[in-house]
């Protein structure tokens, strides 16, 4: 009865507001609440590689720099504007008239402090990814200058990862472990309540410098870690929203009208390690084999249940420098008996190391298993859990193992040089070692010029397709579902939820 | 010797036994292969960063060292920090204990409910329809997975029907225990489906006893010699299994739980077990422990009030 009459109250303002086409603003508000598989861990950014984390306070914490809807553009978050010095050693950074959460303004002090503390803090999961930064240091309160080691094409888009967040110092030195569980936040939402294993509660933070841009009063993220309990809840009306929808609910859930199904491009490429210590995999056309005998599209269709697309360079397609004339080399297994004949490798056996528990990647091994059989390679399943899963493939006992990765930032060197042209983890534990592309990348990471720089890894993707450091098998989208009534419900490539943007109607 | 006596002594056996707990727990979850710092940092993780994390917990000193310390920190009633959640492991496990006591509870309660009426049912009409159609159904109940018939009921109650929320754990008393119907019915129909067939049988078997038989000759009407001699008599060998089962009972709290998401201890063990939280794992494993033999402590307590010969 209650509901209902709400509903007409509704509907009344909503009639008097379009009737006298005034300015006032309708009663928006309203506490959105999404359903995801795990609770957080912390709140304190650098103690944290966890999506689970990120992609929550990535409305809590602001960044200096922030990365638009599309994924692919740097723009302005607490810094109004910066600058760099003609050696690249120096920037210079406008601190925006901004306010923490308790009322205490932002100022070029704090941004420092939390610059300096992910890379020098114990506690810090992140401190490699900042030993480019040799000072950070407060000018005035609203002028931040830092100076790095070496110049370096992708500092910029690394102040944009959530782990670097602007934090309040006299917060975190008054209770380092409070500000894990309460933070102070800089944000568009700032945490009411934690329960752990259960929710986190957030609400408008009315001190945002963009407050007047939020129309949520709050948001609940509620952790339901059964996919199927998951979506019965947002069918039911319980969660207004939900994400990690599995493939194989999606087409159900798109025939229910009172949901909207999400596929927001992400930057999650799967794809296929290859040992190159392997003596067989070491040939590079025993590789360009397996590329050929691997039906790619088969495994869109039957594991992403046609969600996904066929990838064809290790830069997804959603992210920045992406090579969409990259090599794809199609579905072909006499090709590949005839490459494997030519090396010499007709009676092949690889043993696939498959972790055990992802669905996904299970049913992706069964099919490879068969398609390479077609190509006359016998492969053995090895089922293990992901933990032993990372062991055996940092050791390199293993010849095949499927594996993924999603961007934490915008500018491809995080990937490359993982991927390519670093030496400590042997190249995302293929060790592949081409002495070019290690130049090539080491080039692309101090080249200021944008035009130039994509020149650079479309080079560099051309030459990985060739030697297939790794298979490329499918991209696929962040896949979320929302009732209805809720607007503006989305989520960028780098993962974060532009929630300031959201409506519950 | 009075018969209550074994109350006083009996707590004295429990320290071995945790003794032996710590031991156990300690190393089984140590010997499954995986590295808590690699799985906290992923496969990015640079071999520097792997070391700070190892260090940072003592994961890089001998496994006996590792085991003193926790026994150290046991002793001062500490349990350690989480790896993955960077708090106290007892402030972690205090926030997630209700809705596992719910569930337990409530199990147990909804599942005697269940069982009392029907197994007398049985046993009264022992041989006919109804008789065989009860001993059907709880041999079904024994063979359903719980996050099966979770989902089930999800769907029909919840979903269709609209009698009860989804999942979840609610914030008031009231709304709480509107969500803990479904996951303690849950539990209650598997536990009860053991319970029924084994309260039957002894209700059969005491139904027949000399002292039935007295009562019966000294013409007391069969209603008062079920109520009075039967069913006390009988229930003794059921509490006793349902202590027995207690274990099972809260290790299936693991599968409920998550098919339910209440946000409890059983929930909190599979993450930890999943990221080989070293601290976390064993510290919940010991507090089931505990509660196993608590609870089949207090089991022997009922059962020697109830049967005034039984000597412990």
């Amino acid at each position: 009865m209650r509901r209902r009459t709400i509903h007409a109250l509704a509907l009344v303002t909503l009639l008097a507001g379009s009737v006298l086409g005034s300015s006032l603003a309708l009663a928006e508000g309203g506490v959105l609440t999404i359903g995801r598989r795990e609770d957080g861990t912390t709140f304190d950014p650098i103690k944290t590689a966890q999506n689970v984390d990120f992609w929550v306070f990535m409305n809590v914490h602001d960044v200096l720099v922030r990365v638009d809807r599309t994924g692919k553009e740097l723009v302005p978050g607490l810094a109004e504007s910066w600058e760099m010095s003609p050696d690249g050693l120096t920037y210079t950074f406008k601190m925006r008239d901004a306010k923490f959460s308790d009322g205490s303004p932002i100022t070029a002090e704090d941004a420092a402090f939390s610059i300096l503390r992910i890379r020098d803090s114990e506690e810090s999961l992140w401190s490699d990814s900042y030993q480019v930064v040799k000072t950070a240091e407060a000018k005035d309160d609203r002028t931040l200058v830092v100076t790095l080691n070496a110049p370096s094409a992708p500092f910029l888009a690394s102040l944009a990862m959530p782990g670097v967040s602007v934090l309040s110092k006299a917060a975190i030195e008054a209770d380092e472990i409070d500000f894990g569980e309460m933070p102070v936040a800089s944000g568009a939402f700032k945490v009411k309540e934690w329960i752990r294993g259960d929710k986190v509660v957030l609400e408008r933070n009315p001190e945002f410098w963009e407050a007047d841009k939020v129309k949520l009063d709050g948001v609940e993220w509620i952790s339901v870690p059964d996919d199927n309990t998951r979506m019965l809840k947002v069918q039911a009306g319980e969660l207004d929203a939900a994400i990690f929808v599995p493939f194989s609910s999606v087409a159900e859930l798109e025939k229910n009208p009172d949901l909207t199904v999400h596929k927001d491009p992400s930057t999650r490429e799967d794809h296929l390690l290859l040992n190159h210590e392997h003596p067989a995999l070491a040939k590079k056309e025993v590789r360009q084999a397996l590329d050929f005998a691997i039906d790619k599209q088969a495994i869109v269709d039957t594991v992403t249940f046609g969600v996904g697309e066929v990838a064809n360079s290790y830069i997804p397609r959603g992210a920045l420098y992406h090579n969409e004339d990259n090599l794809q080399r199609p579905y072909d297994p006499e090709k590949a008996k005839q490459l494997l004949a030519e090396a010499g490798e007709s009676d092949l056996t690889l043993n696939y190391l498959v972790e055990a528990g992802a669905q996904t990647w299970e049913q992706t091994a069964v099919l490879i298993q068969e398609q390479l059989a077609k190509a006359g390679v016998t492969v053995n399943l090895q089922k293990v859990d992901p933990s032993t899963a990372w062991d055996i493939e940092v050791a390199g006992e293993y010849d095949l193992a499927e594996n993924y990765w999603t961007n934490d930032v915008i500018d491809p060197d995080q990937k490359t040089t993982f991927v390519l042209g670093h030496d400590t983890n042997m190249n995302y534990m293929t060790r592949y070692n081409n002495p070019k592309v290690k130049e090539l990348v080491d080039q692309a990471r101090v080249e200021m010029d944008p035009a130039k720089r994509e020149a650079l890894y479309k080079e560099i993707q051309v030459i990985a397709k060739d030697d297939v450091h790794w298979i490329d098998l499918y991209y696929s989208p962040f896949v979320n579902v929302s009732r209805k009534s809720i607007e503006n419900f989305y989520q960028n490539p780098l993962g974060r939820f532009f929630l300031e943007d959201t409506v519950k109607n | 010797m009075h018969r209550f006596r074994f109350v006083l002594w009996r707590p004295l056996q429990l320290l071995p036994v945790l003794f032996g707990i710590s031991v156990i727990t300690f190393v089984l979850i140590r010997s499954i292969p995986g590295d808590p710092a690699r799985l906290l940092l992923g496969t990015r993780a640079t071999p520097t960063a792997l070391a700070k994390i190892r260090a940072q917990y003592g994961l890089d000193e001998p496994l006996w060292t590792q085991y003193l310390y926790f026994l150290q920190n046991l002793s001062q009633g500490e349990m350690g920090r989480s790896i993955v959640f960077k708090i106290g492991v007892l402030d972690l496990m205090a926030n997630r204990i209700l809705p596992t006591v719910l569930l337990v509870v409530g199990s147990v309660i909804l599942s005697l409910l269940i069982t009392v009426p029907l197994a007398s049912l049985a046993a009264r009409n022992r041989g006919r329809t109804v008789d065989h159609a009860i001993r059907l159904v709880s041999t079904a109940g024994l063979g359903l997975p719980a996050f099966w018939l979770g989902i089930m009921l999800i769907i029909l109650l919840s979903v269709n029907l609209g009698l009860f929320p989804v999942a979840g754990f609610g914030d008031t008393w009231l709304d709480r225990l509107h969500h803990m119907v479904l996951p303690c019915l849950t539990v209650a129909l598997a536990l009860s489906a053991v319970l029924t067939r084994n309260l039957r049988a002894s209700m059969i078997a005491e139904m027949a006893s000399d002292q039935a038989t007295a009562a019966r000759a000294r013409g007391l009407p069969e209603r008062v010699i079920f109520r009075r001699h039967v069913l006390p008599n009988s229930l003794v060998p059921t509490i006793n299994l349902l202590a027995v089962n207690i274990g099972w009972l809260i290790g299936g709290s693991v599968v409920v739980e998550t098919v339910f998401s209440l946000p409890g201890l059983g929930q909190l063990l599979v993450r930890g077990i999943f990221a080989r939280d070293y601290m976390v794992v064993q510290a919940i494993a010991m507090a089931f422990a505990v509660a196993t033999v608590l609870i089949n402590f207090l089991a022997d307590v009922l059962t020697v009030a109830i049967d005034p010969r039984i000597r412990l």
